[in-house]
C-alpha cells in the first residue's frame, strides 16, 4: 500500500506516517529514508528530535538526502519505507553539488522518477510532504519556482499512490483511496 | 455557478478542464489591471482580481454582486491565499481579506464548490 501525506506545519504528519508505516509494516523490514541533509544546529536538534520519536519503533534511518530511490537496493524485497520530507528532497536535488549556483531545472524530474519508482516496487511507501500553497504573500522568484516544482510532485505522488490524506490538528482529511490504520 | 477554490499549483484550472469541459483558451485570467470579461465561461484568478481591488479602493463582492447575471452559470476559479501568517504588509492584509470575502460570497451563491489539494478534489458543497 501506498499512502501520501500532506498538511501543514506541526499538523502530525511525521507522527501519523510513522504509526502508518509501522502498521503496513508489520513491525518487520522498516526504514525511515531521511532525505533532509542538515546545514547547522537547528537542522540536527530537529533531526535528534525525531529520531527520539522513533526510537524503539524498529524502524533502521537510511540517509539519503538525493536519489531516495537507492533506499530499494538498500533493504530486503518488500520492504516498507517512510520518506520523510518530500519538500527537504526537492530541495536538495535542486543543488545537486557545490558547483551549482542557481537550481538544477530537471530536479523535480528526478524527485517525481524515484519516488514513483519507490512507490511501484517498495512493499509498502509512506511519503511526507509539506502544504505551503494557501498564504498571502508574493514571493521572490526562486521561493515561488520552488513552491511550483514541490507542488508538481505533490500531484504525482498524490495521483500515483493509493490513500491521500491531509492532516490538520492530528487529524486526516480522506482526500483519495481507503484508511482505517 | 460552479466555484472552484484551492492554493497555488493545486490543479484548479486543469479541474475545470476535465470536469466542467472549459478548453484552456477559454479562461479567462484576471491581471493587475482589474479587468474582467465577463463573457467567458471560466473566470480564474479571482484572488488577483481582489487584489487589483484593493489597490484602486473597490469593493469586489459589490462589483460581482451587482454582475451577477453574467456569472450565474459560470465556472470561477479562486486561489486560496488564506492560510499563512499575518502579512507584515497593510496591503496584503487587505489583500487576504478582501479574496477572502470574495471566496465566501461566491461559495454561497454557488451551485457547486470544489477545493482542490494536490490534484484531487475535495466536493464542499
Amino acid at each position: 500500500m501506498t499512502v501520501f501525506i500532506s498538511g501543514g506545519c506541526k499538523n502530525g504528519k511525521s507522527f501519523l506516517a510513522q504509526s502508518a508505516a509501522l502498521r503496513l509494516s508489520g513491525g518487520r523490514n522498516l526504514y525511515y529514508v531521511a532525505t533532509m541533509i542538515p546545514s547547522d544546529g537547528e537542522d540536527r536538534a530537529r533531526i535528534a528530535r525525531h529520531r527520539a520519536d522513533r526510537a524503539g519503533l524498529g524502524f533502521r534511518t537510511l540517509e539519503l538526502g538525493r536519489d531516495v530511490s537507492r533506499c530499494l537496493a538498500l533493504a530486503a524485497p518488500g520492504a516498507t519505507f517512510l520518506v520523510d520530507s518530500v519538500t527537504a528532497l526537492l530541495l536538495n536535488e535542486m543543488f545537486p553539488g557545490e558547483q551549482y549556483a542557481a537550481p538544477d531545472p530537471d530536479a523535480p524530474r528526478r524527485c517525481v522518477d524515484g519516488l514513483l519508482r519507490i512507490a511501484a516496487e517498495a512493499g509498502n511507501a509512506v511519503f511526507v510532504s509539506d502544504y505551503i500553497y494557501s498564504d498571502a504573500a508574493r514571493y521572490d522568484a526562486f521561493t515561488e519556482n520552488y513552491r511550483r516544482d514541490l507542488a508538481s510532485v505533490d500531484r504525482a505522488l498524490a495521483s500515483a499512490c493509493d490513500t491521500v490524506l491531509e492532516l490538520c490538528s492530528g487529524r486526516a482529511t480522506v482526500h483519495k483511496g481507503v484508511w482505517d490504520i | 455557478m460552479d466555484l472552484i477554490i484551492g492554493g497555488a499549483y493545486q490543479g484548479k484550472r486543469r479541474y475545470a478542464q476535465t470536469h466542467f469541459g472549459i478548453p484552456e483558451e477559454s479562461v479567462f485570467t484576471c491581471r493587475e489591471d482589474g479587468r474582467i470579461d465577463w463573457s467567458a465561461p471560466c473566470i480564474a484568478g479571482l484572488e488577483e482580481f481582489a487584489f487589483s481591488c484593493v489597490k484602486t479602493g473597490r469593493d469586489p463582492v459589490a462589483i460581482f454582486r451587482s454582475h451577477r447575471e453574467n456569472w450565474s452559470r459560470s465556472v470561477l476559479i479562486c486561489g486560496d491565499i488564506s492560510s499563512g501568517v499575518v502579512p507584515l504588509g497593510a496591503e496584503n492584509r487587505a489583500w487576504r481579506e478582501a479574496s477572502g470575502r470574495l471566496s465566501a460570497y461566491l461559495a454561497g451563491e454557488a451551485d457547486t464548490v470544489t477545493r482542490m489539494f494536490c490534484g484531487l478534489a475535495q466536493k464542499l458543497k
